[in-house]
């Protein structure tokens, strides 16, 4: 350290050294001469004495340490020989430059979605506190679903908490003077920022008081972002009143700038406490006292306690605690199986520095695929960097071998050489992070947004320049060590005795390399031909019904102050108009959109001879004339039509329609018109909903989904709103004018939510596909790329090499044909040898991938035999490129050479 | 003939400069002059590796360095002695103490 510290001054410790010296030998030639001694003996005496140049080479070695003072001058070294042969540094030093970049990007990603913890106070003590086993109540929402009261109750339990808190993601409608307009939200307990530690920016954040009672706090906390985009930053934000869902909320503080909720792919624009529930999600029942499972529960730890410490200490209270909640409000009945199965429920607490977020667990299994891909590129260009570094020793092995003469350790040059690479790599590692910011960007722009920002962003951080840093570094030293150690071997008489240019420059070596080479690249390329056949194959397939021309776009009455039977009323009346459009060939409404992720589900109650419940059922409410929109088949019996709807506000359905799979599952051999089913498991389940009509399968939450449904008709007074989709003639999007016209006729101050073509729909459902397809290709075709140039080297030094014996054959008689295979051979035993490493690796990996496929398994013989053949015809030519000029030597020039 | 002046041991240099600026403050030119004075002119002390010596100790941390006004009226580089340098001090001289007193118990030894 302190080493490193001279180095900067450097050159103030010269100066004194320099004073220093001076005096001394100004001083012993004044003595001298004061002894009889004349001066210029006296000087001359003094020069011998000291040995000026030796004492200053000494005191340099102990201000830098030897070893770190000749690594400089190895860096001095380097650079000057890499300025002067730019086409060698600008080959190698791309090469690394888009292995680092790539690696960098991809793991600022990693970073920022997996690893990140969250900018709080001691964010290690976080905990998500999940429920393990049936919960029997219903909910809404995805993942981790807990319901408010249990978190009040493990707010008690300070034997193993500081804190707990419960939020959820929604969406609301917000109006601050101008149009409402639909912006995303999280709702929290009292504890929620006091638990996190987060401090205001103004104002102050939301409190226990706030939510102390339903209705008890109709305030809002804005986010930093929000408040500077949507109010400029006033500074007189604190008391204004905003309208959410068309109640006054009054805001009270900004969050700081830092802090953008828990969950880092759905940013909050603003917090609203959870005892304003009601306002917040309207037609939600008594979520603070009813066991419905809509928020995510995080609990700070006492500094003391680990969590499986906490999660076992916790379980004798919960056994109690689940008995307890059979006893409150809203308790469905419940069979005793069920009940058995709800009983020895537990709680699961897992570490959650990072926060909650279903961004992370669907993107995490692919972002580490491609982190593992990058990973095999930046290898591929370190070997192509050794393979071009080796290549530099041969042509450099009599300077090499002089220098050993002149008594140069063999360590120390292949230091020299290790600087090279290092040098190299640094450089590399800063054109990488150059452009790392642009790349991440393009890589965030695959990511499907919504009303929830992402709160991913392309700029470096601290901790991805040390990463990056350490990539570079390792990099080098990867590059750099087969060359350093290949120096380090040979025998000195021979290669002083060889002709510049003829050494053997490791060539054994330089085939293993590209041997290895092939082998990854392959891997890489059967990835990505895995991975866009994925992607091809869900494309070819579709979501099972029709996207083009059709038009969806959505709307939330409810959150604009309607009733639910206004709002029936509201989608009732634009599906009409909408169906007048001329533009409009048809139309239809559903209750839950489709192809979002999301569904609505439960388990249906089948009643035949005897009661079957089923496994949750993903089910939706549809208008009549929605399959013929979307030209979904009829199987069996009849579409909806008047005939299905009950006056609105009578409860209960009077007919479904179920899909093919839910027919071969359940009803299989039997007639499934005219069966009755009932919604729910329960034994208070009353089957009498009949079965009117059999559909085709088609896709629901995704493009893999092939699960059993059942609809039920819309406009029954149950819905907060509807997405429609319209069936337009000519592009969807000039629909958008008049379809926009008619809502705003009907309501002007009720928000659309979205419009989007179902093409569009289909696109944004297969985000993580694309992502997967489209990076292993680039990464596939960069590897490749890598790969072969590495060929192309070793055989065109293996041509110039063997020029004289070719000439030989050739003068003897051989023909053209023949040198060409005399060449190609070697290649074709390096390319075969590469697809021999790679086709076991591939078998071994081939779990990793498998649940990101669709429509072929990892060791699918097309994808494999496709990627083998792209590989080996792209090797073969470059191959072949000097195996031409091979077979064109002329034998006199040959022979003249030597 | 045998020189009436032999070369400093290896590794003792160290200890003789410690030894020479516990008792004041002093520059390169004066420690030199002093090791002379003090080894009686039987010590040879190689003037040129005084200096790499005083900077590895100055590294250390065993020896400080500032620029005085010297005797002649010149600046000049005084070294004086840290406390880690006068504990270092104390070390060496009784590590020394026991390898003489060992040298000296072997010899006495063999000439009886």
């Amino acid at each position: 350290m302190k080493q490193l510290f001279n180095w900067f001054r450097l050159r103030s410790l010269e100066g004194g050294l320099d004073r220093e010296l001076q005096y001394h030998f100004d001083c012993r030639v004044a003595d001298l001469t004061a002894a009889g001694i004349p001066e210029p003996d006296a000087r001359r005496r003094v020069a011998v004495e000291l040995g000026l140049a030796q004492v200053r080479e000494e005191i340099r070695d102990v201000w830098l340490t030897r070893w770190f003072r000749d690594f400089l001058y190895d860096l001095r070294f380097s650079g000057r020989s890499f300025l002067r042969s730019p086409g060698f540094t600008a080959a190698t030093l791309l090469s690394l430059a888009l292995g680092i970049g790539a690696t960098t990007a991809i793991y600022s990603l990693v970073d920022q979605v997996i690893l990140h913890a969250l900018p709080i106070h001691d964010p290690a003590r976080l905990v998500l506190v999940d429920w393990d086993g049936d919960q029997v109540g219903g909910g809404f929402g995805s993942w981790n679903l807990m319901s408010y009261p249990i978190c009040r109750d493990l707010q008690q339990q300070t034997r193993f908490f500081d804190g707990v808190l419960c939020r959820a993601e929604i969406q609301v409608n917000l109006s601050a003077g101008g149009d409402p307009k639909p912006v995303a939200a999280e709702i929290v307990s009292g504890s929620y920022f006091p638990v996190l530690g987060v401090s205001p920016a103004l104002g102050r954040l939301i409190e226990d008081p706030d939510d102390a009672a339903p209705g008890a706090g109709p305030v809002v906390v804005l986010s930093n972002d929000f408040w500077q985009a949507e109010f400029g930053g006033a500074a007189d934000i604190v008391g204004r009143k905003l309208l959410i869902n068309q109640h006054p909320m009054t805001v009270v503080g900004v969050a700081v700038a830092a802090f953008h909720g828990v969950d880092i792919g759905a940013v909050p624009a603003l917090w609203i406490p959870a005892s304003m529930y009601a306002e917040a999600i309207p037609g939600a029942e008594d979520l603070l006292r009813r066991p419905t499972f809509w928020m995510q529960i995080l609990a700070r730890l006492r500094p003391d306690i680990t969590p499986v410490q906490a999660q076992t200490g916790l379980q004798p209270w919960f056994k109690a605690w689940l008995q307890d909640n059979m006893l409150r409000p809203g308790f469905p009945v419940i069979t005793d199986d069920r009940r058995r199965d709800y009983l020895a429920s537990t709680l699961e607490l897992t570490p959650a520095p990072q926060g909650h977020s279903p961004l992370r667990r669907s993107l995490s299994q692919p972002l580490w695929l491609l982190f593992a891909a990058t990973g095999v590129l930046l290898g591929l260009a370190c070997l192509n960097v050794a393979g071009l570094f080796l290549a530099r020793g041969s042509a450099r092995g009599r300077e090499i071998a002089t220098r050993l003469a002149l008594g140069a350790s063999r360590g120390r040059i292949g230091r020299q050489l290790l600087a090279d690479s290092v040098l190299l790599a640094l450089a590399g590692g800063v054109l990488g992070v150059a452009v790392a910011p642009f790349a991440i960007g393009a890589l965030i722009a695959f990511l499907p947004k919504d009303f929830a920002a992402s709160n991913l962003h392309g700029t470096l951080s601290l901790r991805l320049l040390v990463f990056t840093f350490f990539a570079s570094l390792t990099a080098g030293l990867l590059s750099g060590l087969t060359p350093a150690l290949h120096a380090g071997s040979g025998s000195l008489v021979s290669s002083l005795r060889e002709r510049a240019g003829t050494g053997f420059g490791g060539v054994r070596l330089r085939k293993c390399i590209v041997t290895l080479q092939v082998a990854l690249s392959l891997i890489l390329l059967i990835g990505a031909s895995l991975f866009v056949r994925t992607l091809a194959g869900l494309l070819a397939k579709g979501p099972g019904f029709e996207t083009s021309g059709v038009l969806s776009f959505a709307i939330a009455p409810v959150q604009s102050g309607y009733s639910r039977a206004e709002a029936a009323r509201l989608v009732r009346r634009l599906d009409e108009e909408v169906r007048a459009l001329p533009t409009t060939l048809n139309s239809a409404a559903a209750r839950v959109p489709f192809l979002t992720g999301g569904s609505w589900n439960n388990s249906i109650t089948i009643e035949t001879d005897r009661r079957v419940v089923t496994h949750l059922v993903n089910l939706n409410a549809v208008s009549p004339g929605f399959f013929s929109t979307l030209g979904i088949r009829i199987l069996a019996g009849r579409d909806f039509d008047a005939r299905d709807s009950r006056p609105v506000g009578e409860a209960g359905h009077r007919s479904a329609i179920v899909n093919e799979a839910f027919v071969r599952r359940y009803l299989a051999g039997r007639d499934p018109l005219g069966i009755h089913i009932g919604e729910g498991s329960g034994p208070d389940v009353k089957p009498d909903v009949v079965v009117v009509g059999v559909c085709a399968g088609f896709n629901y939450r995704d493009l893999r989904d092939d699960s059993e449904k059942a609809f039920f008709p819309i406009f029954e007074g149950e819905d907060a709103g509807a997405t429609f989709y319209v069936k337009v003639r000519g592009a969807p999007e000039q629909a958008i004018p008049s379809i926009r016209r008619i809502v705003r006729q009907a309501d002007p101050r009720l928000p659309i939510l979205w419009f989007r073509t179902l093409g569009d729909q289909v696109n944004r459902s297969l985000t993580t596909e694309r992502l997967l397809a489209s990076l292993s290709s680039s990464f596939g075709a960069l590897a490749l790329l890598l790969s072969l140039i590495g060929l192309y080297g070793v055989m065109s030094f293996v041509v110039t090499r063997r020029t004289r014996e070719i000439g030989i054959r050739l003068a003897l008689g051989a023909t053209g044909a023949s040198a060409i295979r005399l060449v190609l051979r070697d290649a074709v035993t390096m390319i075969a040898g590469g697809i021999a490493i790679a086709l076991p690796c591939v078998a071994a990996l081939s779990k990793l991938v498998q649940s990101q496929l669709f429509g072929v398994t990892a060791t699918d013989p097309a994808a494999v035999a496709v990627a083998a053949l792209v590989l080996a015809a792209g090797a073969l030519t470059a191959a072949f490129i000097p195996a031409w000029r091979a077979s064109n030597v002329s034998p006199t020039d040959a022979l003249r050479l030597e | 003939m045998p020189s009436p002046r032999f070369p400093i041991p290896q590794g003792t240099l160290d200890m003789l400069i410690l030894q020479i600026l516990s008792l004041e403050p002093a520059h390169g030119y004066g420690i030199a002059q002093r090791l002379e004075q003090i080894s009686r002119s039987v010590v040879q002390v190689n003037q040129g590796s005084l200096y790499p010596a005083l900077h590895r100790l100055e590294q250390k941390g065993w020896l400080r360095a500032e620029w005085k006004q010297s005797e002649t009226g010149r600046e000049a580089k005084f070294y004086s002695l840290t406390p880690a340098g006068r504990r270092q001090l104390t070390v060496e001289k009784d590590s020394w103490a026991r390898l003489s007193g060992a040298v000296n118990l072997i010899f006495e030894e063999g000439s009886r």
